[in-house]
């Protein structure tokens, strides 16, 4: 079936929200190739040349830089692989196993949907403190995995997978992890893609936990080192340094984007749960 | 080969056995950005420039002439009280932190910060020698909570060719106006002579801005700003008087509209305005664009404390301030904190290059320092800074709140009565819902 082509008012409309979404982020991009001392003066000044690298250079050459880098994609990735660890199976218990309480916990699974992690993140604080957590890759990590969106939406993604292929499977002499690893699992990989983008996006992008958490320069995520490296009047007298931050905290996350564009696609589209 | 594996494994385990490192050790907390790119290895503090590379260089030769003191330094985002909060809640607070002196008054109020006197007479530092404006930053209920690092104030950044051009110079330096009057008269002049507005003003997303002024000209009143711990004082006729002269000048197109900060600074550079009243700064990033022959700032810049408008000369201030979060230390780690003290007050001079002005009187008389670029123009800021008194706090969002009604009251959304009467009702709420 070949796609009805758009009316030109539709591809106008579509071109003008298209500008509107780009516009901020081409200015940043701009704004990060001309120097400070140009932007102070005048900001208009990045519509003109010359540009310059310095301010990617000056960020590259920081000394801990690298190692935030690194700090992010260790606390990103390790959230991603818990929370679809932890999802997955939650998610199978709750739609396809029968125990005491199981409607009673996923409400409780639920209502965590409905708490702010402003009202838990003191007592959290301290529990990590007396846990001796703090400024260590666990402490960035475990918060993460306490989510209740990727259990809700796994147990979702399972409810939709017919029952005749447990039976299949369990006829067949499967046992009940086998019939999870072997027959379902495969099943969910769309919504395993679609939590996983999402948990990443979030994770790298969170910024109140690690602020609180990690308080050693070494220990900083990206967007905290990056938060810390500006000086106090960035937006003024740094607003280059400033943009071209902001876009070097980014390029992770537009990689992810382009390698998972289908997924994230189907998820805003509310597609993924099928 | 099992053996030589054993012999290797040995080998690594002996060169991962560094000697136990006994010296004492100091974090050492700040803000002002990371610089290690530039300042990371540099130990000249004479050649080192900005806030940041002045510290960072700092704190490199300290450790350099105190070999046997191990520093340790977090580098936290601005102001990275957040932060402070949480080390101190988890029980693991660093040792020494910049605290802007204003934040003072909630540390110390809640015992969270310790008093330095022991800590200065170990490292031989007479309170007696900071201005009284430093003091005054960081001394509570007659306690000294932190050794002051410099003074921050609020000055008239000013375009001297088109105050010229307005006739408003004599003898080479700017005229300032006296009396609120006076600074009307001078706008109306200015504008007449130079078709642009007499003030350059940040009134978008700036709350801080107003205040500054209303602060100023409120001490210069000796108006009693905050009666008590507790209250606010802003229904008074004193304060009427600033905010409708403050509302007047934009009313008549006095002073640019619709600017934040940024804004502000791009249009004093580019000479779209007289006077930009910011903070001290701004002092060394002006100075530079005026010494550069395409700026329109070329030559033409000056600099004032702001001008006596009401009573006696004042100036709101605030200022940088090393604290020491309360916590059981070893003597030893005690006396290495002292000597960083010591260190970093004798290089107090080298700080005030960053445009700040010195804590101790001595750096402010000292010919060094009258020879840096417009120092001299403003080292009675030292003498006529004024702070809020010690037990005002949450002087941040008490800002915030004033800021907002001051911005609806000076653009003309709001009547400046009702304006006043809101920020002194929203900030004694605030204060009656604290703790």
């Amino acid at each position: 079936m070949s796609a009805r082509p758009l009316s030109p008012l539709a591809m106008v409309l579509l071109v003008l929200g298209a500008g509107v979404m780009l516009a901020p982020m081409m200015w940043t991009l701009l704004l990060s190739f001309k120097s400070n001392a140009a932007l102070m003066a005048d900001s208009g000044a990045a519509f003109a040349g010359p540009y310059t690298f310095e301010n990617y250079a000056a960020i590259l050459k920081g000394s801990l830089t690298l190692q935030w880098l690194a700090n992010s994609l260790i606390v990103a990735t390790g959230a991603t692989v818990g929370v679809l660890v932890l999802s997955s199976l939650a998610g199978y218990g709750f739609a396809r196993l029968e125990f005491p309480f199981r409607r009673t916990l996923f409400v409780i699974v639920l209502l965590g949907l409905a708490v702010p992690e402003q009202a838990v993140i003191l007592p959290r604080h301290q529990l990590f403190a007396m846990l001796g957590l703090h400024n260590s890759y666990p402490g960035l990590i475990l918060p993460s995995l306490t989510g209740s969106f990727g259990v809700f939406f796994m147990t979702q993604y399972f409810r939709a997978i017919p029952k005749e292929l447990d039976e299949a499977a369990l006829l067949d002499g499967a046992s009940r992890f086998t019939l999870f690893w072997k027959v379902l699992l495969p099943l969910t990989f769309p919504a395993q893609a679609t939590l996983g983008v999402f948990t990443f996006l979030a994770a790298w992008n969170d910024y109140w936990w690690p602020l609180i958490s990690a308080t050693t320069s070494d220990r900083f995520t990206l967007t905290v080192g990056l938060a810390s490296a500006q000086m106090n009047y960035a937006q003024t007298s740094g607003l280059g340094f400033l943009m071209a931050q902001a876009v070097f905290a980014s390029i992770p996350i537009l990689v992810v984007y382009i390698a998972f564009q289908k997924q994230i696609v189907r998820a805003m589209a509310g597609t993924a749960v099928r | 080969m099992i053996g030589r594996a054993i012999a290797f494994g040995f080998a690594g385990l002996l060169a991962g056995c560094a000697p136990a490192d006994d010296r004492p050790e100091i974090v050492v907390q700040r803000f002002f950005g990371e610089c290690g790119a530039t300042y990371g290895e540099s130990t000249d503090v004479a050649a080192a420039e900005t806030e940041c590379g002045i510290l960072t260089t700092l704190i490199n030769r300290f450790e350099a002439e105190n070999p046997d003191i191990r520093v340790k330094v977090n580098v936290v985002a601005w102001p990275g009280y957040a932060q402070l909060a949480a080390q101190i809640a988890a029980g693991d607070p660093p040792d020494l932190v910049t605290m802007h002196q204003s934040v003072i008054s909630d540390y110390a109020g809640a015992g969270l910060i310790e008093p330095v006197e022991p800590l200065l007479a170990s490292a031989r530092i007479d309170p007696a020698a900071f201005t009284p404006a430093a003091r005054a930053g960081v001394e509570k209920e007659g306690r000294l909570y932190a050794m002051p690092w410099d003074t921050i104030g609020r000055l008239w950044h000013i375009n001297t060719a088109l105050m010229d051009q307005a006739g408003l110079m004599r003898g080479g330096n700017p005229v300032l106006p006296g009396s609120p009057q006076e600074l009307l008269a001078h706008a109306r002049q200015f504008k007449a002579a130079t078709g642009k507005p007499y003030l350059i003003q940040a009134q978008v997303s700036a709350p801080d801005f107003h205040v500054a002024l209303l602060y100023t000209y409120l001490l210069e009143q000796g108006a009693p700003i905050f009666p008590d711990a507790r209250h606010i004082r802003l229904d008074t006729p004193q304060a009427r008087a600033i905010v409708t002269t403050l509302r007047q000048l934009n009313a008549e197109g006095l002073t640019t509209l619709n600017q934040d900060f940024p804004a502000a600074t791009a249009s004093f550079i580019q000479g779209k305005g007289g006077i930009f009243p910011v903070g001290t700064w701004m002092l060394g990033p002006y100075d530079a664009e005026a010494a550069r022959p395409q700026s329109p700032l070329h030559g033409n810049y000056a600099v004032a404390p702001f001008p006596r408008l009401w009573g006696e000369e004042a100036s709101f201030v605030d200022g940088h301030a090393w604290i020491v979060p309360a916590a059981k230390r070893p003597p030893a780690e005690r006396a290495a904190m002292a000597r960083f003290l010591g260190f970093l007050a004798r290089y107090n001079y080298d700080w005030s290059r960053t445009g700040q002005l010195p804590a101790f009187a001595q750096v402010v008389e000292s010919p060094a320092f009258r020879a840096l670029p417009h120092r001299a123009d403003i080292a009675a800021l030292a003498r006529t800074g004024k702070q809020l008194p010690g037990y005002v706090e949450r002087q941040s969002a008490v800002q915030g709140l004033i800021g907002e009604e001051l911005e609806a009251a000076i653009t003309g959304a709001k009547p400046v009565d009702a304006a006043l009467k809101d920020a002194e009702r929203r900030v004694n709420q605030l204060y009656a819902q604290m703790m």
